[in-house]
């Protein structure tokens, strides 16, 4: 296996724009680190392309953008990339990050059967609040940037070295940090800080790890 | 019966009233369900379609947590 990175990034919705915008961070802080990494933007995370790669290259760590269900994978517009039923032998002993929604319920816990690697993911719906007077420029977008900036720590620390379950638990913490944030705004009565608060527990409650816990990348 | 009904009327409403003072600004990308205006999402709920129920649900495992204490634990960390 290589220690390659290789990241999905559609980017045919609003969710899905704002996912690809801060997963970019992500590839920005492997090219620092010196990971070589593979990028697949917008209509570059097909099935086709993605699975050729995985297949030639063998990436030990994925890093999966998007939408998803209990069972399967998503890139460009809903295409899937992975399910239980097809693609899950490409991910033995690798991991997989996937920001997707419910793929913990069911991908999670198949693609680590029998296998050295390992799953983090979520058995709800990754949800995020967006500020749509920045939703043009996502990265200035401080609400959002409470939900997506912890959620990247998960890749983030697997390029430092941190285990799975390390980078598993960093980004809980991140997440911590942001609700904290979020409780202050709401001794300050700041409009809607507890709706925030709300979604942001939805997926600090939902993130869910599987398989090799000591992983590393 | 009549109790569930009025549980979940006053469910929905406390969803409502915590939708309605989100700024008006704000959008909320739900998962694979796509991404919606606080209006919108108002509506979801009146109207309990999967994405009204998928809003409920969530603010029903808030309330636990925060009635359970479970959540104050957490931020306390």
């Amino acid at each position: 296996m290589e220690r390659i990175l290789l990241v999905t990034r559609p980017q045919y919705d609003g969710g899905t724009a704002y996912l690809s915008h801060y997963a970019k961070l992500v590839l920005e802080f492997a090219e620092r680190r010196g990971i070589e990494k593979k990028d697949f933007p917008g209509k570059d995370a097909n099935k086709k392309e993605v699975l050729k790669y995985v297949s030639k290259k063998n990436p030990k760590l994925i890093f999966v953008n998007g939408h998803g269900d209990e069972g399967a994978l998503e890139g460009d517009k809903d295409e899937i990339l992975f399910s239980v039923e097809d693609g899950l032998k490409l991910l033995r002993d690798k991991a997989v990050y996937a920001r997707a929604c419910h793929a913990g319920i069911l991908f999670g816990p198949e693609m680590v059967k029998n296998n050295n690697g390992c799953f983090i993911g979520y058995i709800s719906p990754f949800s995020f609040w967006i500020d749509e007077a920045r939703s043009s420029t996502p990265l200035k977008d401080k609400t959002a940037a409470l939900f997506l900036r912890p959620s990247n720590e998960i890749v983030n620390s697997l390029i430092a070295g941190r285990t799975a379950k390390e980078a598993y638990e960093f980004s809980k913490k991140k997440m911590i940090e942001s609700m904290q944030k979020i409780f202050k705004m709401n001794q300050q009565n700041e409009p809607g800080a507890m709706g925030l608060l709300e979604i942001l527990w939805t997926n600090y409650q939902g993130q869910v790890l599987y398989g090799n816990e000591e992983f590393v990348f | 019966m009549s109790e569930e009904k009025d549980k979940g009327e006053y469910l929905k409403e406390l969803v409502l009233a915590r939708l309605d003072v989100m700024p008006s600004n704000y959008k909320l990308s739900v998962g694979n369900q796509g991404t919606f205006t606080k209006m919108q999402l108002m509506d979801s709920v009146r109207r309990e379609s999967s994405l009204g129920k998928q809003i409920i649900g969530m603010q029903v495992n808030f309330i636990k947590a925060l009635t359970s204490g479970e959540l104050t634990k957490v931020i306390a960390q």
